[in-house]
């Protein structure tokens, strides 16, 4: 890459940090004539949604432990078992952004229209569950959360009057936005989902976890109206690609394979990549900025795009990833004729139901999400799982206790061992994108939320418009003809 | 041609709306089609039952699979041309010379045809149909040659079977209603029986229920596809290919299907039309045959506690019922119940309607099912309804009158019959 182009250039945009966010404004630009440069300080992709293999998380892990203390990541521990044979480095890719899509999400339409979602393997998320302690309270059992008719159905563990609560409440969800429904939740749209359900549907502390786990808030205290959304967002995302599930999940790492595949087609679209650059300073001149890049090059761009790093507010998270000497097989079974096997499943532990050596409940809920070895993250015999609590001066115990109970809940002659587990916290950044100035904007990073959620998709494309500036024809956004001689095969069965 | 707009159980049937330039394409398809139209009557008219003929029908069906006289054709094309010929010394003068026959696939870019991918792929390899012919007619007569010209035969006709099968695939995907299609396949299928070992057919005739297993996953509610199951069961069950029952996994198939979509008045009928030989089958007793009946009646009360608005859930309890009323002499899950049992038993199962009314209060199938099946009782019972029962059928019949005002003639005939009404003589009043 001669010096040259990068300096006689003016480039339209430099995007800082391949995050989604970035990623995707990438992908938005990639069909367009705009000059764009895409930097990062890692010598990787993806950013804070990237896919590690167990060196790259080493490395990842020195690092952050060298970095100031309101960087998005902080306190990883490592640790391999002593009886683990020697784990291949490569044969592993840890999901830094496990976050699932649910089919009617707007990314996975935004994906289609781009024909971005040719280059993904999407495999399917079965069904989520439930994890609580037998009545001798110390083995855990894991019960199947009903979300459509049939479930609740075939459930075993709801009474009559409970199914009946339950269904009840899932046709009000199916049509909460109608007038009638409306008027109902309204009034208590701040107030705790829980609560409404408890004084509107009648519904115990069991059917209540239920609900709030279909959430997966992080906190169990979503509001009415956040939690109706999602809970929305799930049912009507049933049986969209296929019986018997409601999100798919990105093989390769999750996210960080949109970001990789984003990255792809703004390369393939002329953009410029530099990974190990940051910015080093930045002037004003005559409404241009003057940019000088740690490589030493001095570039000139009409904008900055930028995340917004570690953001002071916004949920914090704990989070335990766990390789499996075990494919945990029985976990990833198809539920009804003709649903696919899943590689995704998720298991709650509502609140107050692990109890720390000291005595105290875990305050929020644990959400484990397990992957099979389809999703390439790990080898083949062995599974991963990824949990998930609010911060805490607990939560790092919390998550192991979760972890104990759930190897124990199988049914397998030996139980499950965890070979490998990387622990962190992640603060989030709830903060909307902004523009700084005419020069400068920020994108947000993505929200804690387990399951993707869309919101950032709207400081992408404003970014894309201020780039496109009157060129810009928001009925073309992320809307592109197939590649003439494309790469892959013009595969329709992307979402198998 | 069935394009028309709507849809039959929410899946979308083909529409059409034509531009200038589509219809100048049409213009184009159709003089195309009258071409090729002409020229296969042509070739037939002169019997001419040549490779080169069978593949003008091929091209011809694929563009109208409803022109079943040249499905007949082809059935002609192939006893005459390409199967092997029955026993030695027949070589009709229509006979083809060996000649090679590439199937004609077509490409289908739907998204689950690629799911829908059947273990009868078009044969690649011409068939051995000249060499079958010859050998047949060398008068040699050692039963080494015998055998291996019938295993040439049986090879012969293997593929071709395959072939055709495949044939109908892309056919079938587009056109899964037209009735000439799996007519043809039922014939090719029906060859097998006659044309191959039973293993090899009985294989083939396994994989058909596999496909129709697959069309039910497309469209779990097209009777076609159901009736078709019954009819590819019963082959299988059939001595022609060996077979034993498959009562039990039919009926567990119907469990299955009803786990994905409890509202699916297919597959209830088809349990119901399976019952009676299941019970048959396990020799089942009247302690048995009671168990079956409780366990059913457990079962789509399960359902109805879920979906209570669903009519193809009320049929089924409705079919439970009458095999607890039904007079006697009239074949049942359990003709042994005694009296005392019947009644105890509709009378459980009106009890527990009763209690849906706590959480679904403006559900019509419900009242109706109440109003129903209390008249059973009474009926059974032989007599009218009691004071109480009267109060019942009374607020049961407001409710459905409110809920149903259009079919409120009907609800006032119900009333009338009942005797919920009182009769009033018609008096002329005088205007004061």
């Amino acid at each position: 890459m001669g010096e040259n182009i990068l300096a006689d250039t003016l480039w339209d945009v430099v995007i800082c940090g391949t995050d989604l966010p970035q990623c995707l404004l990438a992908l938005s630009l990639s069909r367009s004539d705009k000059k764009v440069l895409h930097i990062d300080p890692n010598t990787y992709y993806g950013g804070s949604e990237a896919a590690l293999t167990l060196q790259d998380a080493d490395e990842w892990a020195a690092r952050l432990s060298t970095q100031e203390s309101n960087a998005v990541f902080k306190a990883p521990t490592i640790s391999r078992s002593k009886s683990a044979p020697n784990l291949s480095t490569r044969a592993y890719s840890l999901a830094l952004g496990p976050q699932f899509i649910h089919a009617r999400s707007e990314l996975l339409s935004q994906l289609v229209s781009s024909r971005a979602a040719q280059q993904v393997d999407f495999l399917a998320v079965g069904s989520f569950f439930i994890s609580k302690a037998a009545s001798d309270g110390q083995r855990h059992s894991m019960i199947r959360i009903p979300s459509t008719r049939e479930d609740v159905f075939t459930t075993t563990a709801l009474s009559m009057k409970a199914k009946r609560a339950l269904m009840k409440f899932l046709k009000f969800v199916l049509n909460y936005e109608g007038s009638e429904n409306a008027d109902t939740w309204k009034p208590h749209a701040e107030a705790p989902l829980a609560q409404f359900v408890e004084d509107h549907f009648k519904m115990d502390l069991e059917l209540r976890s239920y609900i709030i786990a279909l959430t997966l808030s992080i906190d169990g205290k979503i509001t009415t109206q956040d939690g109706l959304a999602v809970i929305h967002r799930h049912l009507t995302s049933m049986g969209v690609f296929g019986p018997g599930f409601a999100a798919v999940y990105p093989k390769w790492g999750g996210l960080a394979e949109i970001a990789q595949v984003s990255c792809r087609a703004g390369a393939v679209g002329g953009a410029v990549y530099m990974l190990g650059t940051d910015i080093k300073d930045t002037k004003t001149v005559d409404s241009i900025s003057e940019v000088e890049l740690t490589s030493g090059d001095k570039i000139k761009t009409r904008l900055i795009v930028k995340g917004n790093g570690g953001a002071e507010d916004g949920t914090d998270i704990s989070r335990l990833v766990a390789v499996i000497g075990s494919s945990l097989k029985a976990l990833f079974t198809a539920t009804v004729e003709g649903a696919p096997i899943p590689a995704v499943v998720v298991v709650a532990f509502p609140a107050d139901t692990l109890t720390a050596a000291d005595g105290t409940a875990n305050k929020s809920p644990v959400y484990l999400f397990a992957h099979s070895s389809d999703t390439g993250e790990c080898p083949s015999g062995q599974s991963v799982l990824y949990l998930t609590t609010s911060q805490s001066p607990h939560s790092k115990e919390v998550l192991g206790l979760a972890l104990e109970k759930f190897l124990g809940s199988g049914d397998e002659p030996e139980t499950p061992q965890a070979l490998y587990t990387l622990c962190y916290d992640q603060s989030g950044g709830q903060l909307p994108g902004r523009q700084a100035d005419d020069l400068n904007m920020v994108l947000p990073s993505l929200p804690l939320s387990l399951a993707f959620d869309d919101t950032v998709l709207k400081p992408v494309h404003d970014a894309w418009k201020h780039v496109m500036g009157e060129t810009a024809v928001d009925a073309e956004y992320m809307t592109f003809p197939e590649r003439n001689g494309g790469m892959d095969d013009n595969d329709d069965d992307a979402y198998e | 041609m069935a394009d028309q707009g709507g849809s039959q159980h929410g899946i979308a049937r083909t529409s059409r709306v034509r531009t200038e330039e589509q219809r100048r394409q049409d213009v184009e398809k159709i003089a195309k089609y009258r071409d090729l139209d002409e020229r296969v009557r042509k070739e037939l008219s002169q019997k001419r039952y040549t490779p080169e003929t069978f593949q003008l029908t091929s091209k011809l069906l694929q563009l109208n699979p409803e022109y079943y006289t040249v499905w007949n054709a082809r059935r002609r094309l192939l006893i005459y041309g390409l199967f092997s010929k029955p026993s030695a010394g027949s070589s009709p003068s229509t006979a083809l010379p060996s000649s090679s026959l590439t199937a004609t696939t077509t490409t289908s870019s739907d998204a689950s045809s690629s799911s829908l991918s059947t273990a009868t792929p078009p044969a690649p390899d011409p068939p051995r149909a000249g060499k079958s012919g010859t050998t047949a007619d060398e008068g040699d007569g050692s039963p080494e040659q015998a055998e291996e010209s019938k295993k040439a035969e049986q090879d012969n006709d293997l593929e071709l079977i395959k072939q055709e099968l495949g044939f109908t695939i892309p056919l079938l995907l587009a056109s899964p209603k037209c009735y000439w299609i799996w007519s043809y396949r039922l014939w090719i299928l029906q060859q097998a029986i006659q044309r191959l070992p039973i293993p090899i057919a009985r294989r083939i005739w396994e994989e058909e229920l596999g496909l129709a297993s697959k069309m039910l996953i497309k469209d779990r509610r097209n009777f076609h596809a159901w009736g078709y199951r019954r009819h590819v069961v019963e082959q299988l069950e059939s001595p022609e290919l060996g077979g034993t029952s498959l009562v039990e996994s039919e009926f567990k198939y119907t469990t299955e299907m009803i786990k994905v979509d409890l509202s699916n008045f297919s597959a209830w009928h088809n349990r119901s039309k399976l019952i009676p030989r299941l019970l048959d089958e396990r020799k089942a007793d009247d302690t048995a045959r009671e168990t079956f009946l409780n366990e059913e009646f457990g079962q789509i009360f399960e359902a109805i506690n879920v979906g209570p608005e669903d009519q193809s859930l009320w049929y089924y309890h409705h079919f439970l019922m009458l095999n607890l009323v039904s007079p006697v002499g009239h074949p049942t899950i359990a003709p042994a119940l005694t009296r005392e049992t019947r009644i105890t038993y509709v009378i459980r199962e009106i009890e527990q309607i009763k209690e849906l009314l706590e959480d679904y209060d403006d559900v019509q199938l419900i009242y109706e099912a109440l109003i129903d099946y209390t008249l059973f009782l009474c009926q059974f019972l032989e007599r009218k309804p009691d004071g109480s029962e009267r109060a019942e059928l009374v607020s049961w019949l407001d409710k459905v009158k409110k809920l149903d005002p259009m079919r409120s003639g009907r609800w006032a005939d119900l009333e009338r019959d009942c005797g919920l009404v009182e009769e009033r003589p018609r008096m002329m009043t005088m205007a004061s």
